[in-house]
């Protein structure tokens, strides 16, 4: 703590006395007209940009983003590749697979056999986009969706990989995606936290999700996932002790605001308001909460879109519903997890019962924010971390087989908040192995996401030991073919 | 300029005119070497000295028999070396401006004139240079020859300046403001506002009536219709056979692509624009607002018409203080974005609304551009404020109580776009009549209103230029299965008796029940009500039923009294390492485990033994009237967890003096046994006890059809009851 507050007013002094400088010394003030970044130390423009106003005009304003956890197969959901059944059970060429590395789980396979989807696609809508018959309810959106089938990431494995993609670093320690954009956005609700995750676990082979994903990194911790959990208390701490009402609640947030208030003004240390403020907000959200939260007056067609799922807690279909109850309610960034999409073996059976989980439910939230009115302000992601490999591991039988991490290409898709809808976007190759036409790199993926919010995100940075951080890092582009 | 270097610049001057000769003769032949290539390229560079120096010493030349000019020695020579110099610097010039008109992307009528007039110049210049010294050269010659050299340079200068800025780049920033006019949605048509300005930008340059390249002319429709040399230009309703665009998907390097490379290409929109213009039968008077909203054309058409540009807005921005007061804890006042003067604001909490918000927002009324009332009590008067907002473009009014008569304030809102109507009591007639006014409105949600699909449909007919969503509507989709009821009790042990607790989390839902093992139907079954009591460990099983759904999948519940809790637990013989759970808590501490505890991590509440027999001591400070005893244990033969061989209960009044009040040996799992939880014992002859004692003998050797053949079998115990 000391070395803090010693920063503190280093910081401090070092900040005055260049304004000063550059406005006194005329050699200076000429530096600054050549160079006129000489000065505008990074403190100076960034707390501009952490007011929380968007960069431009935004698409969207808010996120959901369905993230399917352990990699779903694309051969099996969006990616038809009818050749590789063709050559089920044949080797795949070594042109193919290059010298893409492979996890522990198949660097001792002697034979990488291709294999086929062991369920059809067919083309559904306008788009004539391709869907696999595991998805009934997603066949008939695509005229609202865009399919991105060439993503690709740097990691092959789970946890680096979701990392990745959540903080645009492998390692951790970075601020989420959610808590970026809370960051760069501001609330629009201020009753409610501006990023809130929602977990779910489906029958298949699971891996795990850690609040590191929705850290604040170096962030301010008002910028934090808040996790809404099935129990009967959904935000956990939210509610009044017993025997404390509803005034002295307040009476007590008032006074312990004055001694923070204090010691802010001792030590300057930003941690300090960011809890006064979190104080509050948990003030306002234990009457905001109930009434986000209540299923009373969800007319009953409601249940039939999401699926009867949607009323038990802590399944996906009823974090979907809850994902677009938040979202309507002003919530920036609602992060799904739904868990179990890894099928390193018994591929067919798992994917199937995952694909049984959310594809009702991930439907019913996009038809349900268009019917609202909403679709087009908010952007909904449906993806995981990387893809699957053609070729099986383990062993192929007739009926049964696995698919091993891939990192070099793999499907999502967006909808709604000014992404094209209707629309098929990047190629991979015949034998969905490497990918044949516009490429989408993870942070190309997170810049479009943070443009589409009206951030640019080589502008959305914040400095941090000596270093500007920005969640595309030095890299990325926006993918404008998709933008509508 | 001394008498020598003079000699020479004449020299190379006549060199140079032999060579351009030369150059222009054999145009079509030369082909540029690279490394000369940026010589050509340094064409625009060096032409500005040639222009002026040449004006200069024309404009000298003209008047070179003036007296006071004659005579002066100086003024001679000067303007001979200046016209020498500059007319050499002229003849550099155009060689560099051949080499650059031979690469690609330079071609037609405009570098053919600035090509000629540019060679003429020179041409002038150099005959005025040598003739100025012959005899028969007079003032009408000079006067004549200077002129007419003057004119050609500034028509060459004027035609390189449109090969560079392109035609009427002087006037382009008046035209652009008169012609920007584009037409309003409603009157757009597909042709006239959409195809033909694309082929006026990128295809008319070549296929105008002056210079009609391939026999083709685009710029009206019966030419269009006809097609060129080639044939005609498309098959209506087929655009994989149309030469048009066959043509534009040609790769880039095909010498029939078209735009030709170095032309400005198409992008894909317009690729894609054309495609769905030729599918949709190439219609020429069709306009926008006639194809379906969802029609690919018509959404690529409104995209073209439209603009992406960011909106512009030509109101002022609102005072910051004023910004800064009107927001609160339950209403959020924001710029659009970073210095744009446009406002969005939202209001939560139902509990906190009052007809004021929205009063007290009059003074940033012209500033406001999104409005989003979602589920406020908002009543129709309220929107008498809400129809001041006069730059509102999005309004969600969705589950508020609006039924329709307000919505005729809104009709000053003449830049609303979108307007969200969902969750409201509106009603037809009082929708259909306050849309009048709004012209720029595009869509409107209107699921979970009073409208009919008729009625919507009628809307639609009314207002074609706006989409009305109507949703999900749950009584068109096929019956779907319910899921199956839940427990809902805090704990499936009970004391005495319990109380029943089954629920669905749907309205509505019949849950049928029986507690005899048979399947549970929804004719012959029980009803659950809430009075149902059990007094007796009982395995449930029950189904929901609501009409308009399939009946639920079954589920099955057991419950389990366990009367009588021991005040002393000892274990005689040890439990596993790993599957130690709560020790001998976990006998009788009503936690149960589940599945997958083959697994240490996952283990809790199973203890297990192997190696040995599980043997437990119960103690009752009061003796207890003892009839029967039964171990939930798990039974997952593929992980080798079998049921125990036989299960022995003791009791008797003192530690010593045990009798064994009853054996019970469970079946041995076959092949196939699926997975189970289950309560394993029996019942004896009643028998007062103060000490009982319980052995379970895990199977010795797991049966030969299983892998592990042979080995002792794992026993997993979570709870017993004594009853």
């Amino acid at each position: 703590m000391e070395k803090e507050i010693l920063e503190h007013g280093l910081n401090f002094n070092r900040r005055r006395f260049l304004s000063t400088a550059s406005l006194g010394l005329g050699s200076v003030a000429l530096g600054s007209l050549l160079m006129p970044n000489l000065f505008r130390n990074g403190g100076v423009d960034e707390e501009a940009l952490a007011a929380g106003i968007p960069h431009f005009a935004p698409k969207a304003k808010r996120v959901i983003y369905l993230f399917q956890n352990g990699a779903p197969s694309q051969q099996e959901l969006f990616d038809y590749k009818p050749k590789l059944r063709e050559l089920m059970g044949q080797e795949i060429p070594p042109s193919v697979r290059g010298t893409q590395r492979l996890t522990g789980m198949t660097a001792n396979q002697s034979s990488f056999p291709l294999v086929g989807s062991f369920v059809d696609f067919k083309q559904y809508g306008e788009s004539r986009a391709w869907v696999s018959d595991l998805m009934p309810h997603t066949a008939k959106i695509v005229d609202d969706l865009c399919f991105v089938k060439s993503m690709y990431t740097e990691a092959i494995n789970h946890d680096p990989a979701l990392t990745f993609l959540q903080t645009g670093s492998q390692q951790g320690n970075r601020p989420s995606m959610g808590a970026w954009l809370s960051y760069g956005l501001g609330n629009e609700n201020k009753n409610l936290p501006n990023f809130t995750v929602l977990l779910s676990r489906g029958i298949g082979n699971g891996q795990g999700v850690y609040s590191k994903l929705w850290s604040n990194g170096f962030l301010d911790s008002v910028h934090q996932g808040v996790q809404f959990s099935k129990g009967e208390d959904p935000v956990l701490y939210l509610r009044d002790p017993d025997g404390l009402n509803r005034h002295d609640r307040r009476e007590m947030l008032d006074h312990l605001a004055q001694l923070n208030q204090l010691s802010y003004e001792e030590f300057g240390d930003p941690e300090i308001t960011a809890k006064v403020q979190q104080y509050e907000m948990a003030y306002r959200m234990q009457t905001a909460v109930p009434e986000v939260l209540d299923l009373s007056k969800e007319p009953d067609d409601i249940v039939k879109l999401y699926g009867p799922d949607c009323l038990v807690p802590g399944t996906y279909a009823a974090n979907c519903l809850l994902a677009r109850k938040l979202s309507e309610n002003g919530v920036r960034f609602v992060q799904l997890y739904h868990q179990g999409w890894d099928q390193h073996g018994n591929l067919p059976f798992e994917i199937a019962k995952q694909a049984m989980d959310v594809d009702q439910a991930s439907a019913a939230l996009v038809t349900d924010l268009k019917q609202r009115g909403l679709l087009d302000e908010t952007l909904v992601i449906w993806g995981g971390e990387f893809g699957r490999t053609s070729y099986t591991q383990g062993t192929l039988t007739k009926d049964n087989y696995g698919r091993d991490h891939h990192p070099r290409c793999f499907t999502i898709w967006m909808a709604g908040g000014g992404i094209k809808p209707g629309m098929v976007y990047g190629e991979t190759d015949e034998l969905g192995y490497n990918i044949s036409q516009n490429p989408v790199h993870v942070h190309d993926f997170q810049a479009t996401v943070l443009h589409q919010l009206g951030l640019d995100h080589e502008k959305l940075i914040f400095k941090h030991l000596g270093r500007r951080y920005r969640l595309t890092d030095i890299s990325g582009r926006v993918v404008r073919d998709i933008i509508s | 300029m001394n008498y020598k270097a003079k000699g020479i610049a004449e020299q190379v001057l006549i060199a140079a005119n032999v060579f351009i000769l030369f150059i222009l003769i054999f145009e079509e032949k030369l082909e540029v070497p690279l490394w000369l290539q940026p010589l050509g390229r340094m064409h625009p560079l060096l032409l500005h000295f040639p222009i002026a120096l040449l004006l200069l010493a024309l404009a000298m030349e003209f008047f070179r028999f003036r007296t006071t000019y004659a005579s002066n020695a100086f003024y001679r020579t000067f303007l001979t070396n200046l016209l020498l110099v500059s007319t050499l610097l002229a003849a550099v010039t155009i060689i560099m401006g051949l080499f650059l008109a031979r690469e690609e992307g330079y071609a037609g009528q405009v570098l053919a004139w600035h090509k000629w007039t540019g060679v003429g110049t020179l041409w002038m210049a150099s005959l005025l240079y040598w003739g100025r010294q012959t005899t028969w050269y007079q003032v009408p010659w000079a006067r004549a020859g200077t002129v007419l050299t003057a004119l050609l340079l500034l028509v060459a200068g004027h035609y390189g300046a449109t090969l560079t800025h392109g035609d009427s780049f002087i006037t382009g920033p008046l035209l652009a403001e008169a012609e920007k006019v584009p037409p309003a949605l409603e009157e757009a048509r597909v042709y006239e506002h959409v195809i033909q300005p694309l082929f006026e930008q990128k295809c008319l340059s070549c296929h105008n009536p002056e210079k009609i390249k391939g026999g083709l002319l685009l710029t009206d429709e019966a030419a269009i219709r006809k097609g060129g040399k080639t044939g005609k230009l498309f098959v209506p309703g087929n655009p994989e056979m149309s030469l048009l665009l066959q043509r534009v998907h040609l790769p880039l390097d095909d010498k029939k692509h078209m735009p030709p490379r170095g032309k400005a290409q198409l992008s894909a929109e317009e690729v894609a624009l054309l495609a769905w213009w030729v599918r949709r039968n190439a219609d020429f008077k069709q306009k926008v607002l006639e194809l379906p909203p969802t029609d690919s054309l018509r959404i690529l058409a409104e995209a073209a018409l439209g603009g992406t540009s960011e909106e512009q807005f030509d109101f002022a921005a609102a005072d910051e203080d004023l910004i800064q007061k009107l927001n609160d804890d339950y209403r959020t006042v924001a710029p659009l974005a970073r210095e744009s003067p446009a406002l969005a604001v939202n209001l939560y909490n139902q509990s906190t609304y009052t007809p004021e918000k929205l009063r007290e927002l009059n003074d940033i009324r012209k500033q406001i551009v999104f409005l989003n009332l979602t589920k406020m009590p908002v009543k129709d008067a309220d929107l008498k404020s809400v129809g001041q907002f006069e730059n509102l473009q999005k309004l969600d009014l969705n589950f508020t109580e609006v039924s329709g008569k307000g919505l005729r304030e809104l009709s000053s809102l003449k830049k609303l776009k979108s307007l969200s109507l969902a969750g409201t009591p509106v009603k037809y007639p009082e929708l259909a009549e306050s849309l009048r006014g709004l012209g720029n409105l595009r869509t409107v949600a209107v699921w979970n209103t009073g409208l009919t699909e008729t009625e919507v449909e009628q809307l639609r007919k009314k207002y074609p230029s706006v989409r009305f969503i109507e949703g999900f509507k749950g009584e068109k989709t096929a019956p779907m299965q319910l899921n199956p009821p839940q427990l809902k009790n805090a704990s499936p042990i009970f004391g005495e008796s319990l109380a029943l607790q089954l629920h669905h989390p749907i309205r509505g839902v019949e849950i049928r029940y029986t507690t005899d093992g048979t399947a549970p139907d929804s004719l012959r079954s029980a009803v659950f009500t809430s009075g149902t009591v059990l007094g007796q460990s009982t395995s449930i099983r029950a189904k929901a039923y609501k009409a308009g759904w399939y009946g639920s999948e079954e589920a099955r519940f057991e419950v389990y009294r366990s009367t009588y809790k021991p005040d002393s637990l000892r274990l005689l013989l040890p439990l596993n390492r790993v599957h130690q759970a709560e020790g001998t808590q976990t006998f009788f501490n009503s936690t149960l485990g589940t599945f997958n505890a083959n697994s240490p991590a996952w283990a809790n509440h199973w203890a297990g033994v192997r190696d040995n027999d599980l043997a437990l001591l119960a103690e009752y400070k009061r003796p207890v009237t003892v009839s029967s005893v039964t171990l939930r244990t798990m039974i997952e033969p593929e992980t080798g967890i079998f049921p125990p061989a036989a299960i022995e209960v003791w009791g008797g009044t003192s530690e010593t003096q045990l009798k064994l009040l009853g054996t019970f040996k469970p079946q041995v799992p076959v092949k196939g046994t699926p997975p189970a939880l289950q309560a394993l014992g029996g019942t004896f002859k009643p028998q007062t006890v103060t000490f009982l004692k319980i052995i379970a003998k895990p199977l010795p050797e797991i049966p030969d059809w299983h892998g592990s053949k042979g080995r002792r079998a794992l026993l997993l115990v979570d709870e017993v009851f004594v009853n």
